[in-house]
């Protein structure tokens, strides 16, 4: 009986401190949030809706003006960094799952995951030096390839373990029934991994989202004007709030909140949107 | 051609293991063949050689040659060849993220078996008929397959290898994992068939070969011990290992 006691003890033990561990884990994230929430949202709700298309104020101005330029810009670059990274990734990882044998795939597996140790100021000084100076300017294509190179490794991450965790019984089954690679990758493995897959574009998308080193040398943070080309510079939200941040000006600083809340509007927005329409599979 | 399948000195080897030994076997048409033997004797790589899923095996070699429907299977495309070849899987595996109906007509709709809607729809209720299914999902033909049981779930396999109109099908011990009226309907549904199409049926268990069998083959460790028409088999068998198999002490 006693024995038995102490086990409950120790079960209740080890529960709670799971539990506060978590809690001690999380208050950062919580304290992010909440300053985000709090300071952005005062920001605004003093600049109203006006604050999603205008271009930011002058730094003695008293109206927070928007960060219209930057935030269409950040659209545009998230939207071109998955038109040129998702294929890659997801073909990369196709070739790493169906021909594991392939001195080519282990080869380009290889060289996708160490993208992940390369430090991402360095992914932006690649594409500065290969197509910055050789244009002879900053340009949204450029952003948008040094996002493609930093998201490339965790989308091809996510999607190879998608893609190999398929049982090996719905394989059969998919060539069994006298099914082509493409086709039961397409019809049947794709569906099968599609929870896994959206799971690595969202990585992926979190991670060139949020970054801004690459940007520093790569898209000149145009945030004045609206997008005028692919091969002309553009702003995006982390450059924003990088640059505005250190500047001795309050209503930037302000301006920096409200495009920090908005940022954190647009991650949820995406996740949850995609993680209630994309359904999970049971097994 | 009398024979649908015929093996000649087939040999396996898995990652430098033989698998199979020299396997010598004809499959007669419009049969219903058994493949039965122990655990580890050879029959599932022996059903896999046939439809060439060997070849998703990373390390397996094969020697010999076989030929089914008169072509030598390293002749064809494989994919052309598993088109006319259905299979069953000893474990239920619907496609989880297709609905019931388009787990039947997926096979059916890729490989033109069906040239418009209405073939699919009808192809897809006589496989399901065939599969004594349709009664029990004609309602619910869009739910997924997670909501069906074990035993239904296999009838679906069954209904959605049918669903390509094979001329041989496969079974790799279908019955295995579920209970004794499910097992019944798949052994019925077994018995229609054989006169549209070879059936080629692996199992452990002596009373399933001897319920539906026209043919019998005993593997062991692999090798071919013997094969014949199943009262031969199971009534006079020529070999001990045999004998000692049907009397459940190998």
């Amino acid at each position: 009986m006693k024995r038995l006691d102490r086990r409950i003890i120790m079960d209740r033990f080890f529960k709670y401190l799971v539990i506060v561990i978590s809690l001690i884990a999380l208050m950062p994230l919580f304290y992010i949030i909440t300053s985000i929430l709090v300071h952005g949202g005062s920001t605004v709700l003093k600049a109203g809706i006006s604050f999603l298309y205008e271009p930011p104020p002058s730094p003695l101005s008293t109206n927070v003006g928007g960060i219209g330029p930057s935030l269409l810009g950040t659209i545009l670059l998230m939207t071109i960094t998955i038109i040129i990274g998702l294929p890659l990734a997801f073909f990369t990882a196709v070739l790493a799952v169906e021909y594991p044998n392939s001195i080519i795939a282990k080869f380009v597996g290889i060289l996708t995951r160490s993208f992940i140790e390369i430090p991402t100021i360095l992914i932006g000084v690649l594409v500065y030096t290969i197509m910055v100076l050789p244009m002879g300017r900053f340009s949204a294509i450029a952003g948008a390839i040094a996002l493609a190179l930093v998201s490339l490794p965790y989308m091809y991450t996510h999607i190879e373990n998608a893609l190999a965790s398929i049982p090996w019984i719905y394989r059969e089954a998919a060539y069994g029934l006298g099914l082509t690679k493409p086709k039961a990758l397409f019809h049947i493995f794709m569906g099968i991994a599609r929870r896994g897959i959206v799971a690595g574009i969202l990585i992926g998308l979190a991670k060139a989202s949020g970054e801004t080193a690459p940007l520093l040398f790569t898209i000149g943070g145009s945030r004045h004007s609206y997008f005028q080309g692919l091969d002309k510079p553009i702003d995006a939200i982390p450059l924003l709030i990088y640059e505005f941040a250190q500047t001795p000006y309050n209503i930037y600083h302000e301006v920096a909140w409200g495009a920090a809340l908005i940022l954190l509007l647009i991650y949820l927005g995406v996740f949850a949107t995609l993680r209630l329409l994309v359904k999970k599979v049971e097994l | 051609m009398k024979y649908i399948v015929d093996i000649k000195c087939l040999s396996v080897y898995i990652k430098g293991k033989k698998i199979l030994e020299c396997i010598d076997l004809k499959i007669p048409r419009n049969s219903i063949f058994t493949i039965m033997g122990p655990s580890g004797s050879g029959k599932s790589t022996l059903l896999r050689v046939i439809n060439r899923l060997i070849d998703l095996i990373p390390y397996a070699k094969v020697e010999g040659k076989v030929y089914v429907f008169g072509m030598n299977i390293y002749n064809v495309d494989p994919y052309i060849l598993r088109k006319q070849i259905g299979m069953v899987f000893q474990t239920p595996n619907p496609f989880p993220h297709l609905s019931i109906y388009d787990n039947v007509a997926l096979g059916a709709k890729l490989n033109g078996v069906a040239r418009n809607k209405d073939e699919l729809d009808k192809i897809v209720e006589w496989a399901l008929r065939k599969a004594m299914l349709w009664d029990e999902v004609k309602d619910r033909l869009r739910e997924p397959p997670s909501k069906l049981s074990g035993g239904q779930r296999q009838r679906l396999c069954l209904a959605r290898a049918l669903a390509i109109k094979p001329k041989l099908l496969l079974l790799d011990e279908p019955t295995a994992n579920i209970d004794p009226v499910n097992t019944r309907k798949i052994e019925e549904t077994l018995t229609s068939l054989k006169n549209e199409m070879t059936i080629v049926m692996v199992t452990h268990s002596p009373h399933q070969a001897a319920r539906i069998s026209d043919y019998i083959a005993f593997l062991y460790m692999g090798k071919l011990i013997e094969w014949g028409p199943s009262s031969q088999i199971l009534i006079r068998p020529r070999s001990k290992l045999t004998e000692k198999f049907l009397r459940g002490e190998i």
